[in-house]
């Protein structure tokens, strides 16, 4: 997740006008339409599963029949079945919630512990920010991969909550840091000043004035970094330490289709397509965003 | 990263699967050496060098290895031999006789030597049978000799032993000993056959440095090592030209090429790389397709079964077990599992066992929805909330199981049936140990010889040592009718009565027997004959086409 770092943090005091209202003209580009509407279909794909996987008849992921165990796609079963001879289609659907809501679960929980981190370190500084920054520090060097894995093992029950807990444990750093960043560079801008001049309170201060100028930025890399969950949860789900059976996720599903390539191949291109697609959807509203918010980069 | 661990099943019983199923990180082999003796493969489709892909061995001593089967095998002469129709004859040995099947006089063959010119002798039997079963030595195949009186004194449950020689052995002269075991036991001759490695000879001089002998191991077979055995590294055996049995070698050597991975071993084999390879379940759905008719499955001496908490209310009426074993369809399962390799159980002991009644099981190991789901509510229905369907993780066993749930919670009308893997093996083992198992788990006996003895006695009496693999199954009747077959005074009579109890047994239904094991085997176009016996390849009889 090094890349996430490259964030340019706006000079947000030189124009704000465009701080205020950055995504005006965004709903007119494709590299933000595309991905929006992928992604508002696959939120629809994740609250109603059923409905969804019941398009062609056969909406139930859990009626099995092994007699067509790994047989290519058929008419009522558009991505055919996998080796259980459950409809891959319906599973597929199914895995599109777990997927998601541990890539949005993450995010959240790694975006509200980036906020409190970020902004209290920002905002008192001193020893505060010293210790903080020492501490966002320390979790930054561990390897993101690596320390998922070595929590995961010593996790008994692995659901989508434990899960999300656990990548949320070692994702908030980059954003704490540029939450820091930005209070920083915000704290001192004239109309900060002007507010506190004003006699306002501390709260509606940091609430009113330095939250939404921090807050833009690291919701750009909030973004991403559902992707990046997204593709975390599958890869510790595929090497058997993520999400457990019987929960249906893709991890689980390209970690079965894996042994049996030969065989049946579409039981690895569906799942990878649709976590190709969600990922990539995620990752290209999330430069679309970056881009609208850096005024170097908007012509 | 690399997060595989083959299944070991072939050869392996429960407690050699759980030493053996530690993660081995070792590296593959490659390349290939030129043994100094394979150049002049003659013509006619003999000779030249077999390459063997096989797992990575941890002993080549014989009473120490529990993966090393093959190159054992391939370096000594067993007493008694299994050959490919299952037929018992004299290898070593010259006659196994006794009266009463407690007392039992060996007489072995005379002329033959070990591969350094020492005789073989009734003593090289006794001290290689004294040294396996002595607890201070720790061989991991002492157990093979519980049977012999005065076991227990070499291994006695608290301290050091008093005396290094069991008092059960006798030798009578060069080429005769006596062995007297604790009761009676009319299956002896069959454990002396090849696989029970621990009863093979050892020289004189493998004691004074047991270390190098593990090494460098000499027999008294058909092939002699050519260098030392470094582990992860491969080895060639060549054709011993002083071998006094009759199966002799048909080929000139045999390299023995350790994959820490069967599927990379799969591959090399399928390249033309290696000749032969134990097939990793996971190839089973595709070995037909990639190699055709140079698959081979045999009849293997091992069972798959699902084992039950019996102590667990929700289980404890058979009508509800007998459900369970009807709702499962088989066919369909080793069809899109086993690539149809395996065979569905209709006993508690395979084929391969002498005597074994196929079809004892009859309705209940049938597919029959109808009647599982009329038996279920006649037990009074499920009331038990989710059932966990047990199996050690890391071991490729996790499309069997969810088959297996999907079937009982489909066909049964259960609304949660789940396939659990634990971590490991020995979490799963653990939980067998404590009795915290939560539901029907994963079962497998593999024997090493192939009486029904080994099997029955092992699952089915609470001392035969894997009674927490059956739920602790306990019936005085069926004790006594298989202490009643060991102490049968031939083997076929013994058959019959092993075959009487194993009716006893299915009438408790304590397990539900799910499919005889076949060991399968994938080879190169190279390799002629393939004759096995017991389920494994017998080394000797392989032949090659070209060299």
């Amino acid at each position: 997740m090094a890349e996430l770092t490259e964030v340019v943090v706006p000079d947000l005091a030189t124009d704000p006008e465009d701080v205020r209202r950055p995504f005006r003209g965004l709903v007119r580009r494709p590299g933000f339409v595309v991905p929006a509407v992928l992604v508002l279909v696959l939120m629809i794909i994740a609250l109603l599963p059923g409905p969804v996987a019941g398009l062609f008849g056969h909406g139930d992921p859990t009626v099995c029949d092994l007699g067509s165990s790994g047989d290519p796609p058929r008419a009522g079963h558009p991505f055919g079945f996998d080796i259980q001879g459950c409809d891959l289609y319906a599973n597929v659907v199914y895995g599109t919630r777990s997927s998601l809501a541990v890539g949005v679960l993450t995010t959240v929980l790694a975006l509200a512990l980036a906020l409190v981190i970020g902004l209290v370190a920002g905002l008192i500084g001193g020893w505060a920010d010293f210790l903080l920054s020492r501490l966002t520090d320390i979790f930054l060097g561990f390897p993101f991969l690596l320390g998922a894995i070595v929590v995961l093992n010593s996790v008994g029950q692995r659901s989508v909550l434990t899960v999300s807990m656990t990548l949320a444990l070692f994702g908030w750093p980059t954003m704490a840091r540029l939450v820091r960043g930005s209070v920083r560079s915000v704290r001192g801008a004239d109309y900060v000043l002007a507010a506190h001049t004003m006699g306002l309170g501390w709260w509606r201060v940091v609430t009113r004035y330095i939250l939404p100028g921090a807050v833009a930025p690291v919701l750009v890399v909030a973004t991403i970094t559902v992707g990046g969950v997204i593709v975390a949860e599958s890869s510790l789900t595929y090497l058997g330490i993520g999400l457990q059976a019987p929960a249906i996720s893709w991890g689980l599903q390209l970690s079965d289709a894996s042994d049996q390539f030969q065989n049946a191949p579409h039981l690895l291109w569906f799942p990878s397509l649709f976590l190709a697609v969600t990922v990539l959807s995620i990752i290209s509203l999330g430069d679309t965003l970056r881009a609208a918010l850096d005024p170097k980069q908007r012509s | 990263m690399s997060v595989h661990r083959s299944r070991l099943t072939r050869l392996t019983r429960l407690s050699a699967l759980a030493a053996a199923a530690v993660l081995v990180t070792a590296g593959c082999a490659v390349g290939t050496q030129d043994p100094d003796s394979s150049s002049g493969g003659s013509a006619a489709g003999v000779g030249g060098t077999l390459v063997y892909a096989t797992g990575v061995p941890d002993h080549l001593t014989p009473g120490r290895q529990t993966v090393a089967f093959d190159q054992v095998m391939s370096l000594f002469a067993p007493l008694v031999e299994v050959d490919s129709s299952n037929n018992i004859s004299y290898l070593q040995a010259k006659s196994v006789t006794s009266d009463d099947a407690q007392h039992w006089t060996i007489t072995i063959r005379q002329g033959w030597t070990f591969q350094n010119g020492e005789p073989v002798t009734a003593k090289s039997y006794v001290d290689a049978w004294n040294a396996t079963a002595l607890s201070t030595n720790a061989f991991e195949n002492s157990g093979q000799l519980a049977g012999i009186q005065g076991y227990t004194d070499l291994n006695p449950s608290k301290g050091k032993p008093k005396t290094t020689t069991m008092s059960g052995l006798k030798v009578v002269d060069d080429h005769t000993f006596t062995v007297t075991l604790s009761k009676p036991d009319s299956s002896f001759p069959l454990q002396l056959s090849q696989a029970q490695t621990g009863f093979y000879p050892m020289p004189e001089s493998a004691y004074k440095d047991l270390k190098a002998y593990d090494q460098h191991p000499i027999g008294d077979g058909p092939f002699e090592m050519t260098g030392d055995f470094t582990p992860d590294k491969e080895f060639t055996v060549k054709k011993w030209a002083d071998y006094k049995g009759s199966n002799v070698a048909k080929v000139d050597a045999v390299t023995f090429r350790p994959y820490a991975d069967t599927n990379t071993a799969y591959t090399d084999v399928l390249a033309g790389n290696a000749d032969i390879v134990f097939l990793p379940t996971g190839k089973m759905t595709s070995a037909s397709k990639d190699f055709g008719d140079r698959l081979h499955s045999f009849d293997a001496p091992g069972i798959d079964y699902l084992g039950f908490p019996l102590w667990d209310k929700r289980f404890s009426d058979k009508r509800v077990r007998q459900a369970i074993s009807m709702s499962i369809d088989r066919q369909a399962v080793n069809k899109a599992i086993y690539g149809g390799l395996y065979a569905p159980a209709t006993a508690l002991t395979p084929p391969t066992m002498q005597g074994t009644p196929t079809g004892v099981c009859g309705q209940y190991c049938t597919f029959d929805p109808a009647a599982a789901k009329q038996l279920l509510a006649e037990a009074g229905g499920w009331k038990g909330g989710t059932m966990k369907i047990v199996y050690p993780g890391g071991l490729s066993l996790d499309s069997l199981y969810k088959a297996y749930a999907n079937q009982i919670r489909q066909n049964l009308g259960i609304p949660n049936v789940v396939a659990t893997p634990t971590t490991d093996w020995s979490e799963y083992w653990q939980s067998l140990t404590d009795s915290t198992v939560a539901g029907p788990h994963f079962g497998h006996w593999g024997a090493l010889y192939v009486s029904q003895q080994n099997t029955l006695r092992a699952l089915f009496t609470t001392t035969g040592g894997c009674t927490l693999c059956t739920g602790k199954y306990h019936n005085d009747e069926v004790d006594a009718m298989l202490a009643k077959a060991d102490a049968a005074t031939s083997t076929d009579q013994a058959a019959q009565l092993y075959a009487d109890t194993q009716k006893v047994i299915i009438g408790d239904f304590p397990v539900v027997p799910t499919f005889f094991d076949k060991y399968s085997y994938v080879v190169s176009d190279r390799v002629g004959q393939l004759p096995a016996s017991a389920g494994s390849p017998v080394i000797t009889g392989i032949t090659l086409t070209k060299s």
